[in-house]
Order: structure tokens, then C-alpha cells, then sequence
């Protein structure tokens, strides 16, 4: 019985570390094409190549991080947590591989296709062809039908929160890929529309439903205590839910789409700080006296950046809606700034906390303790030097413009904060290069490789 | 924990989450897409010539719209891009160039304001050769360097030092159809002053 069981964790050890190894491949190859970015700003022309191009490698960044990174590592996690909690293993095996098939298929014909000038229009985050997007939506499928599967296997009443969370995010995944493919619908002004509600539901019905997946069940776990309010867990699922599909057209405030369209998207968006505050408000409240145990642990310190930056990122995409704040920072630089306070401070931090509690425990191989510490530290302080450095050049810009500058003057003056995003850039790409070799310390086989028999001790929900 | 038992199956909360995204899904995404995609063009406003459209799929090939947006606000400082735009600017614009960011300056009425297209060729193949802090990538894989030019050849004199050491700077048809395009790229007056003058101040 024993060596089935074992057999069994063996097997999602496996399945895990995979998802894990492909998300970090797309952490470095998308972060180094960041990276180069960076250097374009103050140096134009480095790297003048059609294939190594501003305009072909954003994207490829910028799909590589989300499809990539955060879709695969976060996938990972939930479907560990799907078994973890149900005290059973992840099922049907082959459908949890399928999907990391296809995520990575999408992942790389994407990446080529982009660097080869293919691509859907420049509409951030869905620039992938029809058909690889459709790759993309039948891996998240597959997945959510495992997530679904191994719940079902459960042998608890209750279907733990964390599972709500992931659950839901598959499911409005699947629906957000489909209604964004068909062009028959789109066009002018009517795919200005669908991008507002693609783009913004494509991090808000997806990233943040599997971060806090996630955080519901590491956070707990890692303090070994039940999380506050499973109340203000389900406020924070129903609001997020209702609230997100709504405002995605404040990413064209000021623009020619109806201005009744526009306010609602902004009354939803100040209507978000429910579900933010109730979500990170419950997150601290689980954490109250028990702050000396980020110290003990290689997860918590990465969750409690990650639920911070939660808060903050999500509090200032509200402020950022208000007309009077978009008049000075749309087209800035300030946006950066937001999109990596919270796809990286927040999401990212979430994944690699949540990496690094449940890796260990699925292989029997901890890491290197100053490693985890430099790739923490390097990684917060790069990404608040840049979301700072950003911020500031955002309002440099937006200044330069309401002053009737000549536009260049926008430039020069944002040009020295470019160089330092390059440096803290630098800073967070080092740090992802130490997280890769975390990873394979926690998932090389030792010579007395063994798994450790509580990974599958029937674990219910913390 | 009661709150729970009403989703004893989890398929019951995969239907539940699909009926209710589904249905703000069709409320906010696919309503919009179907009700704006059919506001009439702005009159005047002429569709895209077969050139203009190669040039404009060479625009999205390469991202510009990443950095420069085709969407005058109604504020005193967009002026300089030109008068405020208008839904049926858009009509003929799938995909759609709005963008969001501005790196470079908004291209909404570029045709107007810099109609020279010996400046846009030498621009696009080494932008720093006319604008010193500009950071705008070079394009020279939109042209080629040939020892002499042949007849009907589109030569961009490219000023010294930007230029090769020997040869000619020809441009090609990619260089051509989107210099075409963005010399098309000029806002169709409005029939009546909708906008009040000057636009508002935000």
C-alpha cells in the first residue's frame, strides 16, 4: 500500500516540478527580453535587428511573462493545491499534461510567430494569431477540468477556498479567450471595446483569481493557522467577479467610446477596492501576531510582498481611474509602473511564495536558504526601484505634456529614470536567474532520492 | 462554513461562474463590440487604398503602436496632434491603432503635420539623424544599400555620418507602402464645431 502511495506522489511530484521548470524557462527567456528593453530606452540603437526590435520583443515580454511564466507556475500551484487539499492525487494525469503541452505550444509558436512581425494587431496581451490563442484557451480547459476532476475526488464536504478561486478563474478564462477570438464583431471602435474588456479581464478574472488561489492555502499553511474570515474570502470571490468585466474601459478614458461607457468602467473601478481591501485586509488579519514566522520560512516572505503589493497595486489602479488622474498620467510611463506593481509584486511574488512552499514538500529537497534570500531581496528591491523609478518619469512625462513642451522634452526628462529602471531591471533579471537555480536545487534527484511520506497524508484544508 | 455547502459539486460552481461571466461577458464585451463596430465613418472619411493598407499592416508588424497612440484627447495640450478624435475616425481602423502609451508623440494627423516624405524615410532609417534624443528604433531592414541607384529606385538621402560609407540608401516596397500610409494619416475636418475651441482643459 505503502509503494502505490508512494508511486502516486512520486507522480505528482513530477507533474508539479514540470509545471514549475517550464514556468521559470519562460520567467528567464521573457525577463531577458525585458532586459534588453530596458537598454533600448537609453540606448536606441543597440541591438538593431528586426527579430530583436522595441516593437517585436514587447510583446513577446509581455506575453511571455503573463502566457508563459504566471499562466504555467500558477496553473502548477493550483492544481497542487486542487490535490493537496482534497487529500487526493491530480487527476486525470494525462489531461494535467496535455495542458502543459499546449501551454507551452501557445507559449512558443506565440513568441516565434511575434518575432516574425505575425501577429493580431498591437492590442496588448492578445496579439497572439487566432489559432494560438486557441492553443492557449484549450490548455486552460484542460487544466480547469483537472482542478474540477480532483475536487470532485475529494473526500472532504466543503470545497476549500482556494479551489473556488481557481476553479473560477479557468472557467472565466475559457470564456474571456473565446468571446476575444471571433474578428466577426470586432471592428473600429467595437474592437476598442473588446480590447478594454480583454485586456484588463485577461489579469483580473485570471492572474488574480489563481494568486489568491494560491494565498488562501500557503498563507494559512504556512502560519498553521485557518485563515481569518472564509466570509470575507467569499465577499472578496463575489465582488472581484461582478465588479472586474466592468472596467476595462478606463483604459480609453478620454478616447471616442461613449462617455456613459467610460464612467461605468470608472465607478467599478473605485467598486474594486471591496474585493481588494476584504481580500488583503484578510490576508494581514490571518497574519496578526504571527509576523516572527516570515523569518522561519522560505514561502511567507514572498506572500506577505506579494498581498502588499496586492494592496497597493490594486488600491492605486483605482486612483489611476479617476478622470483627474488619467488626464496626467494616460500614455506615461506611470502605467509601467502599475502593470509591474502588480503583475510582478504582486502575481509573481505570489507564484515563487508558492513555489517555494510547496516544491519542497513535493520533492523532499529544500534550497539553499541565502539563495532564497538573495533571489528575495533582489527581486523586492528591483521591482520597487522600478515601479518608483517608473512612477516618477510617468508624472515627469505627463507634466512635460499639460506644460505644452515640445514632446521631446518628454523624453529627455524621463531618459534618466530610464536608465535607472535599466539597473533595477538588471536587478530583478539576477534575481530570476538565482530563482532558476533554486529551482534545481529543490528538484535535482539526490543519491538517497525519496519522497516524503506526509505529501499525500490525506491533508485537508488548513 | 455553511456558505460552502451549497457548492457541494464542484461542477455546480464551474456552471454558476460560466452563467455569470458569461452573461457580463455579453453585457460588456460582445454588446459594445457589436454596437460600436457599426458607427458610421466620419463624412469625408475615405477607406484605406491597397497601399495604405500594406503600409499600415507594416505598422502593426513592427509595434509603433506601442509607443506612438492615434487618439487626440479633447485637451488643450493634445492640440498639437490635431483636432479631438471622433468614433467615426475609427470606421475603417481594424485592427485598431488607439494604443496607449506615448513614447514617440500621437501619429493621429502625422500626414498634416509633417507631409514630407523624404523626412519620414530618413527618419524611419535612423531616426537620430534628424531628431538627436529621439530613442525611436531604426528601421534599416525597411530599406537597402545598393552601390548605384536604378531608375524608379526611392533614394533617401541619409545625412553624414547616419548613411553606409559607400553606396546608395534605396528604400523598399515595405518603406514605401508605410511612408504612404503615414502620409495618409491626416483628420478629416468635422462638419459642424462639435469641439468648443481650444478643447476643454482637463
Amino acid at each position: 500500500m505503502q509503494a502505490v502511495r508512494d508511486e502516486i506522489d512520486r507522480e505528482d511530484a513530477v507533474l508539479f516540478a514540470s509545471y514549475v521548470w517550464s514556468a521559470t524557462a519562460w520567467l528567464l527567456l521573457a525577463t531577458a527580453v525585458g532586459l534588453l528593453l530596458s537598454f533600448k530606452f537609453p540606448y536606441p540603437d543597440l541591438a538593431t535587428s528586426p527579430y530583436l526590435s522595441f516593437g517585436r520583443l514587447r510583446a513577446i515580454h509581455t506575453n511571455g511573462t503573463f502566457y508563459g511564466w504566471a499562466s504555467i507556475a500558477l496553473t502548477g500551484v493550483a492544481l497542487a493545491v486542487a490535490a493537496r487539499t482534497s487529500g487526493v492525487a491530480v487527476r486525470p494525469k494525462w489531461a494535467a499534461w496535455a495542458a502543459l503541452i499546449l501551454y507551452d505550444l501557445a507559449a512558443l509558436c506565440g513568441t516565434i510567430t511575434l518575432d516574425l512581425g505575425i501577429n493580431y494587431g498591437d492590442q496588448e496581451y492578445r496579439e497572439w494569431v487566432w489559432w494560438v490563442r486557441l492553443l492557449f484557451a484549450a490548455a486552460v480547459a484542460l487544466a480547469g477540468y483537472v482542478a474540477v476532476a480532483t475536487v470532485a475526488a475529494r473526500r472532504e464536504r466543503a470545497i476549500y477556498i482556494s479551489n473556488w478561486y481557481d476553479i473560477g478563474g479557468f472557467v472565466f478564462t475559457v470564456i474571456l479567450a473565446l468571446v476575444a477570438l471571433p474578428p466577426w464583431y470586432q471592428y473600429g471602435m467595437g474592437q476598442v471595446a473588446v480590447q478594454g474588456y480583454y485586456m484588463h479581464n485577461a489579469v483580473g478574472m485570471w492572474f488574480t483569481f489563481l494568486a489568491l488561489g494560491a494565498a488562501y492555502y500557503v498563507l494559512p499553511k504556512g502560519l498553521n493557522r485557518p485563515i481569518y474570515s472564509y466570509a470575507l474570502g467569499v465577499l472578496g470571490f463575489w465582488t472581484n467577479l461582478v465588479f472586474y468585466p466592468l472596467i476595462g474601459a478606463h483604459h480609453f478614458e478620454f478616447s471616442p467610446l461613449p462617455w456613459w461607457f467610460q464612467t461605468i468602467a470608472i465607478v467599478f473601478s473605485v467598486g474594486m477596492l471591496v474585493p481588494v481591501w476584504a481580500g488583503s485586509g484578510n490576508f494581514f488579519l490571518t497574519m496578526r501576531g504571527r509576523w516572527s514566522l516570515i523569518r522561519r520560512s522560505y514561502a511567507l516572505p514572498f506572500i506577505v510582498v506579494g498581498i502588499a503589493y496586492y494592496f497597493l497595486g490594486s488600491t492605486q489602479g483605482t486612483v489611476e481611474a479617476l478622470r483627474s488622474v488619467q488626464a496626467l498620467l494616460h500614455f506615461t510611463n506611470f502605467v509601467i509602473g502599475h502593470s509591474h506593481a502588480t503583475m510582478y509584486g504582486f502575481i509573481t511574488f505570489i507564484a515563487w511564495g508558492a513555489i517555494y512552499a510547496l516544491l519542497p514538500r513535493a520533492t523532499g529537497r529544500e534550497p539553499n536558504p541565502i539563495a532564497v534570500g538573495v533571489h528575495f531581496w533582489f527581486a523586492l528591491i528591483g521591482v520597487t526601484g522600478y515601479v518608483l523609478a517608473l512612477s516618477v518619469a510617468g508624472v515627469e512625462q505627463g507634466l512635460r505634456w499639460a506644460a505644452g513642451d515640445p514632446f521631446i522634452a518628454s523624453v529627455e526628462a524621463a531618459d534618466p529614470y530610464w536608465v535607472a529602471r535599466a539597473v533595477f531591471g538588471t536587478m530583478m533579471f539576477t534575481a530570476h536567474v538565482v530563482f532558476a537555480y533554486n529551482v534545481f536545487t529543490m528538484t535535482r534527484r539526490a543519491p538517497d532520492a525519496r519522497v516524503p511520506e506526509t505529501a499525500l497524508a490525506g491533508e485537508t484544508a488548513p | 462554513m455553511s456558505m460552502h455547502r451549497g457548492f457541494g459539486n464542484p461542477w455546480v460552481l464551474v456552471l454558476v461562474c460560466a452563467l455569470v461571466y458569461g452573461a457580463l461577458s455579453f453585457l460588456t464585451g460582445i454588446l459594445p463590440g457589436i454596437a460600436f463596430s457599426r458607427i458610421p465613418p466620419t463624412p469625408g472619411l475615405r477607406p484605406y487604398t491597397a497601399a495604405e493598407r500594406r503600409g499600415r499592416d507594416v505598422y502593426v508588424a513592427e509595434g509603433c503602436a506601442y509607443c506612438h497612440s492615434q487618439n487626440v484627447r479633447p485637451f488643450q495640450e493634445d492640440r498639437v496632434f490635431g483636432r479631438p478624435s471622433v468614433a467615426g475616425d475609427y470606421a475603417y481602423d481594424t485592427p485598431e491603432l488607439l494604443g496607449d502609451h506615448r513614447n514617440g508623440p500621437d501619429l493621429t494627423d502625422i500626414g498634416a503635420r509633417q507631409p514630407s516624405a523624404v523626412w519620414q524615410y530618413i527618419h524611419l532609417y535612423e531616426p537620430r539623424a534628424l531628431v538627436s534624443a529621439s530613442i525611436m528604433p531604426a528601421y534599416p531592414w525597411l530599406f537597402r544599400v545598393k552601390p548605384t541607384a536604378a531608375p524608379g529606385d526611392v533614394v533617401v538621402p541619409v545625412p553624414s555620418p547616419w548613411g553606409p560609407r559607400h553606396g546608395v540608401v534605396v528604400a523598399t516596397a515595405r518603406a514605401r507602402d508605410l511612408v504612404t500610409y503615414l502620409l495618409s494619416l491626416k483628420q478629416v475636418p468635422l462638419p459642424t464645431s462639435s469641439a468648443p475651441p481650444g478643447g476643454v482643459t482637463p
